[in-house]
């Protein structure tokens, strides 16, 4: 039989959870105290007869007090605890660590999969796996979720925020948010799994990543040196994403906690400060089963839930692979708006498509395009290394496939620079570039400060790898940009190079800095934590921060400038012919000397000149051509009489002309000894006609007839 | 509007080059950096290593089909694709048969030899989709729609065709025929392979005047030159251009294929306005070669000059320095 954790703390914990002592306990079971507390401590374990005892008293049947894989039911109820409000009356109307981020599931996807990358379990070299699942419920289906999260005890919460949402941002997103679902009938749920990675471990309380990501704000306890945000910012985007602030979770741990690993379960809600039942509540609200071991148990802490509990909370995860799942309630996109409108031209919109900032294949299509931009070069192995990162999307509409899960392919969403990455790792770069679709490689150096600002004294100088490479067809684009990323692989600077010469063939370029440069690359720890410094919250570039000053110098900022001056110059050296000083005469004489083409032809006033607007030609039994011709007027008063004329086409030299047989107007035109007159303020106009087959220089079905109109009388 | 006696595809080869190498006269390879064409220009510049002493260059294309080439109801048999070079002024063409880089695929590639002998200039690259349309071998089914331009001298792969210039002390240079135009600051050459301007180093200061980057009055009065050079050039070359027109049977002009031909389609639309570049060339031909209306149709040629020069912000930018420059000196 399958086991869950050892007997004693799981079983102190069962008392506790339902507030009974080990004494009382020992009184039920007509034992002695000290057997209990013998069970306890580990040293015996009951015999069967009395484990049916133990399951009466705790008031759960006989199977759970065996496996042990659950809580039981006994004692408080799993349900909501609010923060009261602070003693000295301080208001905070939202989470200033979510303000920093308005609700773009692009932002989610970059800041959720990046500390995937972070937690990866690295033990084993496999790929973290990420999904995102964009679920909308309807109906019984969300009926049946809201009564899983208890919403009839949130919504007086939720009204007395609506309430005084006039003027705070948060309220009004939060009443947006509630109306939506109540007025559409639904609610858009975005979840975010991870595998293969640590999961939230640690106590409840205590230093962990647990308590950093439910208790807390702005704590960063990243894995690795590498890891990429610092400044716990991140998961902030996760209840931004949300319009009603909640956000469940349920964590597989890597390394066990109270003896368990699977299903541990915490929701947390992001409220502003509120008043509800002459109550008043400072803002945060948690999901979960009230600790006993707090004062008047009414703080709720994480529960190891079974699994039907996940089912209902639709967080069921798909294995016992350790990991994360983030169940983002109310996901909505603002940021989805601002593509709409400069995406379509003139095209007929979907009266409904511009406003809705929940359509699921929206943002199913937003989050491949983000994980395909930030990740793909996570996502990229080669050369015998496994890629860190696989992610996928996919979206439900009441648990059925709405869009099928989409796993994101590098070498879709960016081709040249995957291929520039992989020739990289497979060692099959080139010096020059001399072939389309051979990668460069140069090394670029970025000069290492040292810390503690001695004034231009370098520590050492880091040999960054740059790759080039063509781009890859007309959706490879922008072109011409430099991705740069350093240990996790995450696309940070995306910067154009400047001052190309005209005519330049379109190219992609990575840069590979710090750990990415490769563990042999001189002081690639070093460049990686110069870098991760200088790194702002938003992970978009490498500047001056405020860590940057602290640690290094205030001028450190110009070392990275510098290299980004480097990588232009050797990006320009590799695309881009030297300048040589051949020109004479100086450049602004040969830039007015040379032939472009620029139509810009000025509309001509008088008498306008009909062209020729459709063609179809036939060839006839006696060998002639038989065309049909139609004409194109621009508004005039007057129009210029035209002379058609049937020439062949000749690869060069003069084109043999082709005489009339016949001349037919049929509507718009007359004609008048082979020309085409036209009636004042015609604007179309058609006719036939057919070549004389004695004037064929060659068999008609050997040509190719070219029909033209010419002004005037003696064309 | 050019119409086929049979069904073709409606749309056209895209072509790209993929490298290029040069064989020198010693018979080593020289490939060249992929920066010696320019995929957005569609334009490949031999003379972008600086050799001298190259025989041929081989380049290497890619042609994709537009779909629909190898449909099974196809009017076409035997499918082939062509890369063809021609050049207008050596009445040169050269056809590679390209291969198909994998059945099924509408990729095709190849090498095409180009011999520095048979060019003078600029070439002309197109790739043909041939096939044996109703018993009739070697129809054309579609082709590029914009050719690449080969130049086997430029040392930039630009499409636009840039004029030369040249420095040269007329009184003292190895080109006699300058020492008769001592006086003049610059003159324009439009027999040359393409026009070329030269610029009298004899009038002090002209070059560093024209080679000057900075800024304030000297770079508008730079500029203001420049106009008035371009402006001089422009109708030149224009001249240059319409003066030896090949003439078909029925008396009207053939367009041109070489610089005449790219200068007439830049200026024609100035000149005549209003009407296709084909039949502005017949109308200026007609009052070139006819009784009547040549004169007047200066002041247009000036015009096309003079819009090209950019002489109007030229002039604009130049009195505005100098009212800056009379305000300045008047506080």
């Amino acid at each position: 039989m399958e086991t869950g954790e050892e007997f004693g703390p799981w079983l102190a914990r069962q008392l506790r959870l339902a507030g009974k002592t080990q004494a009382e306990l020992a009184k039920e079971l007509g034992l002695t105290r000290a057997a209990v507390s013998a069970w306890i401590a580990g040293r015996s374990t009951p015999r069967p007869t009395v484990m049916t005892d133990i399951a009466n008293a705790l008031g759960t049947d006989v199977g759970t007090v065996h496996t042990r894989t659950t809580d039981t039911q006994a004692g408080l109820p799993v349900t909501w605890y609010h923060r009261p409000g602070y003693p000295d009356g301080g208001r905070d109307l939202g989470n200033a660590a979510a303000f920093a981020f308005d609700a773009d599931v692009q932002v989610l996807a970059r800041e959720t999969c990046q500390n995937s990358l972070d937690e990866r379990l690295t033990e084993n070299g496999r790929p973290v796996r990420v999904r995102y699942t964009l679920h909308e419920l309807t109906g019984e289906h969300l009926d049946a979720f809201r009564e899983a999260i208890l919403w009839n005890d949130l919504f007086p919460h939720y009204s007395a925020v609506s309430e005084t949402a006039g003027n705070q941002k948060v309220g009004r997103v939060v009443d947006a948010g509630v109306r939506d679902m109540y007025e559409k009938g639904r609610l858009v749920l975005l979840r975010v799994d991870d595998y293969n990675a640590s999961g939230l471990t640690g106590d409840d309380y205590a230093d962990g990543k647990f308590a950093a990501v439910v208790r807390r704000q702005l704590e960063s306890l990243k894995s690795g040196p590498a890891a990429g945000g610092s400044y716990g910012l991140g998961k902030a985007t996760l209840w931004a994403t949300s319009a009603l602030g909640l956000v469940l979770i349920n964590s597989t741990l890597s390394e066990p906690h109270e003896g368990r690993t699977e299903r541990r379960m915490i929701g947390r809600l992001e409220l502003p400060w509120r008043e509800v039942d002459g109550h008043v509540y400072a803002g945060p609200a948690w999901f979960g089963r009230p600790d006993p071991d707090k004062p008047g148990a009414e703080v709720a802490r994480s529960w190891w839930a079974d699994e039907d509990t996940v089912d209902r909370l639709l967080l069921s995860r798909e294995n016992d692979e350790p990991g994360t799942s983030f169940l983002i309630v109310g996901a909505h996109d603002v940021a989805s708006l601002e593509g709409e409108s400069s995406d379509q031209d003139g095209g007929q919109r979907d009266e409904e498509g511009p406003e809705d900032t929940r359509g699921i294949e929206r943002m199913h299509g937003r989050l491949v395009e983000a994980l395909g931009r930030d990740f793909w070069a996570a996502m990229v192995g080669g050369g015998g290394r496994l890629p860190l990162l696989e992610a996928s999307v996919r979206a439900l509409r009441n648990g059925e496939e709405v869009v099928p899960e989409t796993k994101v392919d590098p070498s879709v969403e960016q081709p040249s620079r995957t291929r520039a990455l992989r020739a990289h790792y497979e060692g099959a770069t080139v010096d020059r570039l001399t072939e389309s679709g051979q990668v460069a490689s140069r090394n670029v150096p970025l000069k290492l400060p040292l810390t503690g600002g001695a004034r231009g004294a370098t520590l050492g100088t880091h040999q960054a790898v740059l790759l080039v490479t063509e781009a890859e067809g007309d959706r490879d684009t922008p072109v011409n940009r430099v991705h740069s990323l350093r240990g996790n692989r995450m696309t940070v600077r995306k910067a154009t190079v400047p001052n190309l010469p005209i005519g330049t063939n379109p190219f992609q370029a990575v840069l590979l800095v710090g750990e990415a440069a490769g563990g042999a690359a001189p002081f690639a720890k070093e460049a990686e934590e110069f870098l991760r410094a200088a790194e702002p919250p938003e992970h978009d570039r490498w500047g001056q921060t405020e860590e940057l000053t602290l640690r290094w110098s205030p001028s450190a900022y110009r070392r990275i400038q510098n290299l980004t001056t480097e990588v232009n110059s050797a990006v320009r050296e590799l695309v881009a012919r030297p300048k040589r000083g051949r020109g004479e005469g100086g450049e602004a004489l040969r830039k007015a000397l040379t032939v472009k083409s620029r139509p810009r032809a000025k509309v001509p006033t008088g008498p306008v000149v009909p062209v020729l607007d459709g063609l179809d030609a036939t060839i006839g039994d006696q060998g002639e051509w038989l065309i049909t011709a139609e004409v194109k007027i621009p508004r005039g008063d007057e129009i210029v009489p035209m002379v058609p004329v049937a020439q062949l086409d000749v690869r060069s030299g003069g084109r043999p002309r082709l005489d009339w047989a016949e001349l037919v107007a049929v509507e718009g035109c007359e004609v008048e000894n082979g020309t085409l007159r036209f009636p004042p303020g015609t604007r179309r106009a058609k006719f036939r006609g057919a070549t004389d087959a004695s004037s064929h220089p060659v068999r008609t079905t050997l040509t190719r007839l070219v029909v033209d109109l010419r002004a005037g009388k003696g064309a | 509007m050019k119409i086929y006696p049979y069904k073709r595809l409606g749309r056209p080869i895209t072509l790209r080059v993929t490298s290029v190498s040069l064989k020198l006269s010693d018979g080593t390879r020289d490939p060249l950096d992929t920066s010696a064409y320019s995929t957005q220009e569609q334009a490949v510049a031999l003379g972008v290593a600086g050799h001298s002493d190259w025989v041929s260059a081989t380049i290497g294309l890619s042609a994709t089909l537009p779909p629909g080439a190898d449909a099974p109801d196809a009017a076409w048999s035997d499918l082939r694709v062509l890369a063809v070079l021609t050049d207008g002024e050596t009445n040169v063409r050269t056809s590679t048969p390209l291969t198909r880089d994998a059945e099924g695929s509408r990729d095709w590639s190849g090498h095409l030899e180009v011999l520095r002998d048979d060019h003078l200039g600029r070439a002309s690259l197109s790739a043909y989709a041939v096939g044996t349309v109703d018993g009739v071998r070697g129809r054309s089914i579609t082709e590029t729609d914009r050719s690449w331009i080969v130049d086997t001298v430029s040392d930039e792969p630009v499409r636009g065709l840039r004029l030369d210039v040249r420095k040269a002390s007329f009184n003292k240079s190895s080109r006699e025929w300058l020492r008769a135009y001592g006086d003049a600051p610059w003159l324009v050459d439009t027999t040359a392979r393409v026009p070329t301007v030269f610029v009298n180093t004899d009038i002090d200061g002209i070059v560093g005047l024209l080679d000057s980057n900075g800024s304030g009055v000297e770079s508008k009065a730079r500029d203001l030159l420049v106009a008035q050079m371009a402006t001089d050039v422009w109708t030149a070359v224009f001249h240059g251009a319409i003066g030896d027109l090949e003439v078909e049977p029925d008396g009207g002009p053939v367009f041109p294929t070489d610089w005449q031909g790219e200068v007439l389609r830049e200026m024609l639309p100035d000149v005549v306005p209003g009407v296709h570049v084909e039949e502005a060339l017949r109308r200026v031909h007609r009052r070139r070669t006819g009784e009547a209306g040549w004169g007047e149709l200066q002041t247009r040629i000036h015009y096309a000059a003079v819009r090209r020069a950019d002489a109007a912000k030229a002039v604009g930018f130049m009195i505005r320095s100098l009212e800056r420059t009379n305000r300045e000196s008047e506080t």
